[in-house]
């Protein structure tokens, strides 16, 4: 009897306390656990609140090698009223940026108040944002951060943070002397040729980055035993060769992509076609890249249509062209081989074609169905061959098809206004580098809201006096319907 | 309907009910009398399951309190000390809301509170708010709230207290109509209630048990029995007790001039005083043999310093 | 549940006939609506970032204020008694109570929609922020109310519970603004407690799952605690 009251006390009342604070304490830990897994949903407008792929992306990268990242964003001048929108633009993004690197210590400083650490980094500029990892540092400014668009009654500013952040980090980030090999010796575009059709600027675009263009020859080799691409390679560049590659050269090709590489290939119509190109599932079918729309006024030279890629992101965003001319067809097998994923970087517009010959109008060629190729052609294909493939023994290898080659030579470096980043931004998608592919997007708009005085006024008793005034006429209401019952 | 047995209640060192046993059968309608203070509150809390008991098995409407509370529940009407009641909320609504929490069905619910508001003398009512009711509506209304459901165990704590003559009149026919059918504990500390009411009794006193049964074998604990009422002239008192058979006489109240006296004897002395009477020995105006009180046998069980608490 | 909705029911109607609570209603609109006005002067900016910090502080004060008298009223009135003793858990009227306070917070909520509606008059708001916004301060708004249920339970003065309830509350306040207080370190561990820090995020249109997490469990945890307080009383 005793007994079976004390188990009723304690299973209803006497553990009361011990079971609150275990509940607490679950609480507590569960936290800990939801803190570790974060889900998010972000429902502002474009998902603009949390970050792009690409900027999480660098900073997973920046995690990976644990070197200590400081950000410091200093604020906007006190008193202008868009100095609000800057702060508060600015201090999301830290947060943001807090919330997913474990590496990077944001810090939010009012430039007016604490003027010692403005001075302590050399600040001199309201809305500053310093970024700094190991030695190294990067400054991002004001106009850097903040743009101002739109015309007339329209006109508002925009913060580019997130792009100049991303920016800074890739700046922080760049590794040294990186060698790109090109092949020679089978009639390939030379680098050290400073002519129209040489390859001296594309190595100096690659400069840059701090790649570096080097000449790979199998046959002179001689300081290797046996031939092969370099150990230091970053990717190889086969640019196109005027007579066909050896069977035992190809081999040595493979051998490099087997563990994991990044090969370019650039061949022109009529030119040997690489065997390689069968064995990843590529063809290139006979005739030639045309389109209606073409730059003036060469009738071969089609205008690309940049494709979803790392490659031609930042291309597309700023519409700049790359000119391409004489351009062979790249046929990329459908469905794709095992293992492979394809995916198209360059294409004509659906008026493009292949052409093969026949009649002209105007010194340009015409779409004859019984004869050509139905557009749009591709002009150049990525692609990521993993280990399914059978090719491949290591990691990913990265290869880009093109089918021009001009598109690299000083001549269309030079005229063509995208040609240099797409040519930069190719070797950074091979090499693994999409961290410096510059972020498109990400741009917040200032929700202004211009008042006048009047609106003011008006804003003022719809919002303070109106709710109230009725939630108490309603109570006195009530309180006279049943008073006195 | 109700078993009690080895009841214990102890809030903290103090303790309010010690060992307290009682059974009602179904159908009765029991009082449950004792002094302010005695533990009837804390007894009924434990019969409704509102508080527990520290030891002890109480079983209502045969399910264990404790371990079944919620099946008690449901069988139980229950009134507490002051009604239960929400001063913003009219009569109507306050039962609709009751009528809603006992789980009386929806299509039930308009046709059960008429009824019950019928009952307890409310028609009409529907509309008043509960603040503004005197005394006796708020006890009426608390009322109607325990019967809605219509339990089989009814626990009424002080139910007709605050009623003018009138209601109280209403009040007790109500409950009386329930017995039979309904099982009823009602705790008062007014005697006449439990006369009027109550066919049994359980007093109750400083947490205990200290007398229980009919009303007429409760009456058989006063002191003395029963006792002889006179009025008389031409006799003083310690000639009337010198009386042969007479134990002792208690002065009372003169009326009328006439001295009356509480003749107490081992025997009815009835015949021995009218015989004397009629000799001319003195004059006798009333003489009339009377049975103990209630009062007298409450006072003489819970002690008088009790009974005036 | 169908003794939840009874409860509900019940604490709304009470809510509903009872002037206190249209008092306060109305002091929480104003205090809305004068923050509104602040924010977007003084910002110049179509959105509810303002008004959503300042009125989560203006529910830390209004809401056990407006919980205050659930259980010390009840225990007062003597009607706890019968709700106690009615074939319903504890847990039924715990939740059927909060249930009726979230819902005349959400009432008051519906109040202030005309802010956002004057935001889209004269401006572009981005009205997925609006939502979360929103969603946020109802969050805060349960998790208050669950405090003020607890602190109702625990003292008989209907008064002291809700200035108890503001007391247990504070805390989550300060720990947002505890850089001042305490050094950095400590106020960046105790970050994790703090009620700011977790509508933050909201503010900006994210819905982050810690951030309901620790709302959940703050309200669960209160009313749990509540619960486990209105059995304890019956013990005693």
């Amino acid at each position: 009897m005793a007994v079976s009251q004390a188990r009723r006390r304690f299973a209803a009342g006497g553990n009361s306390l011990l079971v609150s604070v275990l509940v607490v304490a679950a609480a507590c830990v569960g936290y800990l656990l939801v803190d570790l897994h974060r889900l998010r949903v972000d429902l502002s407008a474009d998902q603009g609140a949390a970050l792009l792929p690409d900027t999480l992306t660098k900073l997973a990268l920046l995690d990976r090698d644990a070197t200590p990242v400081t950000v410091t964003a200093f604020s906007g001048q006190r008193g202008k009223q868009e100095s609000y929108f800057k702060d508060r633009a600015l201090r999301d993004l830290l947060d943001e940026v807090d919330f997913a690197s474990q590496v990077v210590t944001v810090q939010f400083v009012d430039f007016d108040k604490e003027r010692l650490t403005a001075e302590k980094l050399g600040v001199t500029d309201y809305s500053t944002v310093v970024v700094q990892r190991g030695g190294a540092r990067v400054d991002i400014k004001d106009r850097e951060l903040f743009k101002r668009v739109g015309k007339g009654e329209d006109r508002h500013l925009e913060f580019l943070g997130e792009k100049a952040l991303d920016r800074a980090f890739a700046q922080l980030t760049a590794e040294n002397h990186r060698v790109v090999y090109t092949l020679v010796g089978h009639g390939e575009l030379d680098p050290d040729n400073h002519d129209l059709g040489g390859l001296s600027e594309a190595a100096a675009v690659l400069q840059q980055d701090d790649y570096k263009l080097e000449r790979l020859d199998f046959i002179r080799q001689r300081d290797m035993a046996v031939p092969r691409v370099p150990d230091d390679a970053a990717a190889l560049a086969i640019l196109r060769p005027k007579v066909p590659i050896p069977a035992l050269e190809e081999d040595l090709i493979l051998a490099y992509l087997a563990g994991g590489g990044a090969l370019v290939i650039a061949v022109d119509p009529e030119s040997p076609v690489p065997s390689i190109l069968g064995r990843l599932g590529v063809v290139i079918p006979s005739g030639r890249v045309l389109d209606k729309l073409l730059v003036f006024p060469y009738p071969d030279r089609p205008v690309p249509r940049y494709k979803s890629h790392p490659i031609t992101r930042d291309l597309s965003e700023d519409s700049l062209v790359t000119v391409v001319s004489g351009v062979a067809p790249v046929q990329a097998a459908v469905p794709p081989l095992e293992g492979i994923r394809n995916t198209i970087v360059l294409e004509t517009t659906r008026d493009g074609w292949i052409d093969r010959g026949g009649a002209l109008k105007n010194g340009q060629g015409l779409y004859e169905p019984a004869i050509d190729g139905q557009g749009p052609a591709t002009m150049a294909v990525a692609l990521e061959v993993s280990r399914d493939s059978g090719l491949v023994k290591k990691g990913i290898g990265r290869v880009l098809i093109v089918g021009d080659s001009d598109l690299f030579t000083n001549g269309l470096l030079l005229e063509g206004p995208g040609n240099a980043s797409f040519v930069l931004n190719s070797f950074r998608w091979l090499i693994g580098d999409e961290a410096r592919i510059s972020v498109i997007g990400g741009a917040k708009k200032a929700r202004r809201l211009a008042l006048t005085a009047e609106d003011g006024d008006q804003i003022r008793w719809l919002a303070i006096g109106l709710g109230p005034l009725l939630v108490l006429v309603l109570g006195v209401g009530v309180w006279a319907s049943r008073r006195g019952r | 309907m109700i078993e009690v047995s080895r009841l214990t209640k102890a809030f903290g060192p103090r303790v309010a009910l010690d060992d307290v046993n009682f059974t009602i059968q179904k159908g009765e309608i029991v009082g449950f009398l004792g002094p302010n203070g005695a533990g009837k509150t804390t007894t009924m809390r434990i019969l409704t399951g509102y508080i527990p008991a520290t030891a002890g098995i109480v079983r209502v409407a045969g399910y264990d309190v404790f371990d079944e509370p919620y099946e008690v529940r449901e069988r139980v009407g229950y009134l507490p000390e002051t009604p239960p009641l929400y001063p913003e909320f009219s009569v109507g609504e306050y039962l609709q809301f009751c009528a809603e929490l006992r789980r009386v069905p929806k299509a039930k619910r308009a046709t059960v509170i008429g009824d019950t508001m019928e009952r307890v003398g409310l028609r009409g009512w529907e509309r008043r708010l509960l603040g503004s009711l005197s005394k006796g509506y708020r006890q009426r209304v608390g009322l109607a709230q325990a019967l809605l459901h219509d339990p089989s165990v009814l626990i009424l704590d002080e139910p007709t207290s605050g009623l003018d003559p009138a209601q109280l009149a209403g009040i007790r026919e109500l409950i009386q109509s329930l017995a039979g059918t309904h099982t009823v504990i009602l705790s008062t500390h007014i005697l006449s209630e439990v006369d009027a009411l109550c066919p049994r009794a359980i007093i109750i006193d400083r947490g205990r048990v200290v007398a229980q049964g009919t009303l007429a074998e409760l009456r058989e604990q006063a002191p003395g029995g029963a006792w002889t009422y006179v009025e008389v002239r031409g006799i003083d008192g310690p000639r009337l007790g010198g009386l042969p058979g007479i134990a002792r006489v208690e002065p009372l109240p003169t009326v009328d001039g006439w001295a009356a006296w509480c003749v107490r004897s081992s025997t009815d002395p009835r015949e021995l005083l009218a015989g004397r009477a009629a000799a001319g020995d003195f004059q006798l105006r009333a003489l009339e043999r009377r049975a103990p009180t209630l009062e007298d046998a409450f006072i003489h069980i819970v002690g008088r310093e009790g009974a005036q608490a | 549940m169908s003794s939840v909705t009874t409860i509900w029911k019940k604490e709304l109607r009470i809510y509903a006939v009872n002037p206190t609570a249209y008092a306060f209603l109305s002091v929480f609109l104003f205090l809305a609506g004068l923050f509104f006005y602040l924010g977007v002067t003084l910002t110049g900016e179509a959105s509810l970032r303002v008004l959503s910090s300042n009125l989560a502080i203006a529910e830390l004060f209004i809401l056990p204020m407006l919980t205050m008298r659930h259980f010390a009223e009840e225990r007062r009135q003597g009607t706890l008694e019968m709700l106690l003793t009615a074939p319903i858990s504890p847990w039924s009227l715990v939740i059927g109570k909060w249930l009726a306070s979230v819902t005349l917070c959400a009432l008051m909520f519906l109040g202030t929609c005309v802010l956002p509606i004057i935001l889209a008059y004269y401006g572009n708001p981005d009205w997925g922020v609006v939502l979360t916004t929103y969603l946020g301060l109802l969050f805060v708004a349960g998790a208050f109310c669950a405090a003020g249920l607890l602190a109702s339970t625990l003292l008989d003065d209907q008064l002291a519970a809700g200035l108890l309830g503001i007391a247990m509350l504070l805390p989550f306040w300060l720990i947002s603004r505890a850089e001042a207080l305490v050094g950095d370190d400590l106020a960046l561990k105790l970050q994790p407690f703090g009620v700011l820090n977790h509508l933050e995020a909201f503010g900006r249109g994210i819905i982050d799952s810690a951030d309901v997490y620790y709302f959940a469990a703050m309200t669960f945890t209160f009313l749990f605690l509540t619960y486990r307080s209105l059995e304890s009383r019956r013990w005693r």
